[in-house]
């Protein structure tokens, strides 16, 4: 057993290289520059692992791409505005088949927006930002420990789904220093699943819709959604097996609040009070478990750093109103959770007599 | 073994137009490639967007189709994790430096050991003739319509930004001169990027008046001369290989930092 004080960026590096990465790509952006210059540090002293600081974040999620299919688990982080820039590269990984990581470790937006600030506006951009249909498996972690250990099953769910997957952190989380002991962590590799290139076959590794032989079937309806169909279903059954969630706090209460990532660590002091649902795969969204669990509960409250992002797809999967508390302009505290429960007339006696 | 065991001959005929610049780079790509013992367990092909991209579909090789502009990200990636590998990258004048111009600039710099077969047609084709970024000053095109306003790109001028890339000059006319382009290229040490002027007789050859392939095959043919031996800077319309200095491409990270050892 080895404590120690670990940032969850840094943190992400080590689950990174745990999980057997050997190739990163980047480009600096806060706040998640520090994955980056952790990498570039570990590949100092590592000759089997393989870093480029690339020109910018289109580069670097190409990079990824080509790194994995020759034959290296790679990843890359970044933050909202250059995982924007890298979506093309999101649904070129989809459509092939590519097993790689992508970290998103969230600031407020949109644009450059408030680089340093923490937020959670990319929800929809980790499912829909690449265009056209494909099946997204996200995490979100809540702590430094947790940094770690869903870096590992990211890289092993890539693995086995074929695709690239998400892992979301936050500005706030990926700067937080905590005590971690990581041997305790033990979660087995997933080795690769894909045969490297030149391997003595003759495959093509297509964005355009192509016939397995390699001929394009750009106007071919039947097969496009054979391949989808096949690719959803594959996605969807690994998913299944990486359904990670918590359901805890006072579940006698008849409130059920839902928050996740750092959120979720902000409202701790809510415990005694209200019931606790925090998914942390949030792609492709725990339906069946939020079916079963939400009908206990009279009210439903989404608190995340969105304007109703995650609420949105709560409302659609239960098919009923959900209490909005919007964490906005990086204001993640326990003083704007107070607020934005006292607006909607849901703040606790006890929590707002012990107000600061 | 022959070059045609190098390309997937039942998938023709290409869907190439009749008359189209392209197979004859495939075709003497292949033949090289025979030459020099290239087989799918030593190279791989990258591939862009455009007509130029479906080459990686008709040769025996594993090919990675990418997105438009990137292929040269991908192919650095395949060349960092696995330096044995020859890593050759086939694609337009377009999908090379305009959309990817960026990855350009910094695969230049960064000068990792790929080949790049551009093929120049100073046009986009597939998307039926607009003005690309090596368009004469003054041809009309689709998009157009009154000749191209600005200066095209300096493809030579890019490369030789590294004092140890590898830039050529040929035109599908010149089979032996492009063969040993080509070659030449595939054995350097580090980034090499063969710039192949390349008839479009559909989308581009027809409108600038010439009648067919064949008219714009003799044009390259009058046009184009020989640069003189030992030419450090190619002028217009010369054909010749421009070499820099032969280093070893710079190790990229991690890959062969001897000193240091320990935890990350």
């Amino acid at each position: 057993m080895t404590k120690r004080l670990l940032q969850g960026n840094e943190a992400v590096l080590l689950g990174a290289v745990k999980a057997g990465a050997s190739y990163f790509a980047g480009y600096p952006i806060s706040p998640s520059s520090e994955v980056l210059m952790a990498a570039s540090v570990h590949a100092a002293s590592h000759p089997e692992f393989r870093f480029l600081q690339a020109e910018d974040e289109i580069a670097s999620a190409n990079a990824i791409i080509g790194a994995s299919l020759a034959g290296a688990k790679s990843f890359t982080a970044t933050s909202g505005p250059g995982f924007s820039l890298m979506q093309e590269a999101v649904g070129y990984a989809h459509k092939v088949g590519v097993p790689t990581v992508f970290v998103d470790v969230q600031r407020v937006g949109p644009a450059t927006g408030m680089p340093t600030m923490p937020g959670q506006g990319d929800i929809l951009q980790t499912r829909y930002g690449s265009s056209g249909d494909y099946t997204s498996i996200v995490f979100y972690p809540s702590t430094v420990a947790e940094c770690y250990e869903y870096t590992i099953r990211a890289f092993n769910c890539a693995e086995e789904s074929r695709s690239p997957v998400v892992l979301l952190t936050d500005a706030f989380l990926g700067h937080l220093n905590e005590v971690v002991d990581l041997d305790s962590i033990d979660v087995p590799i997933v080795e690769r699943t894909l045969e490297p290139l030149a391997s003595g076959h003759t495959r093509l590794f297509s964005g355009v819709a192509t016939y397995p032989d390699g001929e394009p079937a750009t106007a071919d309806a039947d097969e496009f959604i054979r391949q989808y169909e096949e690719a959803t279903a594959l996605r969807l059954a690994v998913a299944e097996r990486y359904s990670f969630y918590e359901h805890g706090w006072n579940t006698d209460s008849d409130t059920l609040v839902i928050a996740f990532g750092i959120t979720r660590r902000i409202a701790q002091p809510l415990a005694p009070h209200f019931a606790l649902f925090r998914p942390i795969r949030i792609w492709p969204v725990l339906q069946d478990q939020l079916r079963e669990i939400a009908p206990r509960y009279k009210k439903i409250v989404v608190i995340e750093g969105s304007d109703g992002q995650y609420a949105s797809v709560v409302e659609r999967v239960l098919y009923r109103d959900v209490y909005r508390v919007p964490l906005l302009g990086g204001r993640m505290s326990l003083e704007a959770v107070r607020e934005g429960l006292d607006r909607i007339g849901l703040l606790p006696r006890e929590l707002a007599e012990t107000a600061v | 073994m022959s070059y045609k065991d190098k390309i997937k001959s039942d998938l023709f005929p290409t869907i190439w137009c009749p008359g189209c610049g392209i197979g004859l780079i495939m075709t003497q790509l292949a033949m090289v490639m025979d030459d020099l013992g290239l087989d799918k367990t030593n190279t791989v092909m990258v591939t862009g967007i455009g007509c130029t991209g479906r080459m990686g579909a008709y040769m025996q090789f594993d090919s990675v189709y990418t997105l438009h502009g990137r292929t040269l990200p991908v192919a650095e990636a395949i060349a960092t994790v696995r330096p044995e590998l020859n890593v050759i990258v086939v694609s337009g004048d377009g999908d090379l430096s305009s959309i990817g111009g960026n990855h350009l600039l910094h695969a230049i710099r960064r000068n990792p050991r790929i080949t790049v077969l551009c093929n120049n047609n100073e046009i986009y084709g597939l998307t039926g003739g607009q003005t690309g970024p090596t368009t004469p000053v003054g041809t009309k095109t689709v998009s157009s319509p009154a000749g191209a306003t600005y200066s095209p790109v300096n493809l030579q001028g890019l490369v030789n930004t590294n004092a140890n890339a590898f830039y050529a000059k040929t035109t599908v006319y010149h089979q032996g001169p492009m063969r040993r382009a080509i070659k030449e290229a595939i054995e350097w040490p580090g980034f090499a990027f063969v710039d192949i002027t390349s008839q479009c007789i559909e989308n581009n050859g027809r409108r600038i008046g010439f009648p067919s392939a064949n008219e714009m095959l003799n044009y390259y043919k009058k046009e184009y001369r020989t640069a003189p031996p030992g030419a450090t800077q190619l002028a217009n319309h010369q054909l010749g290989i421009v070499k820099g200095h032969a280093a070893e491409p710079a190790v990229p990270a991690g890959a062969g930092a001897a000193k240091g050892s320990g935890e990350a």
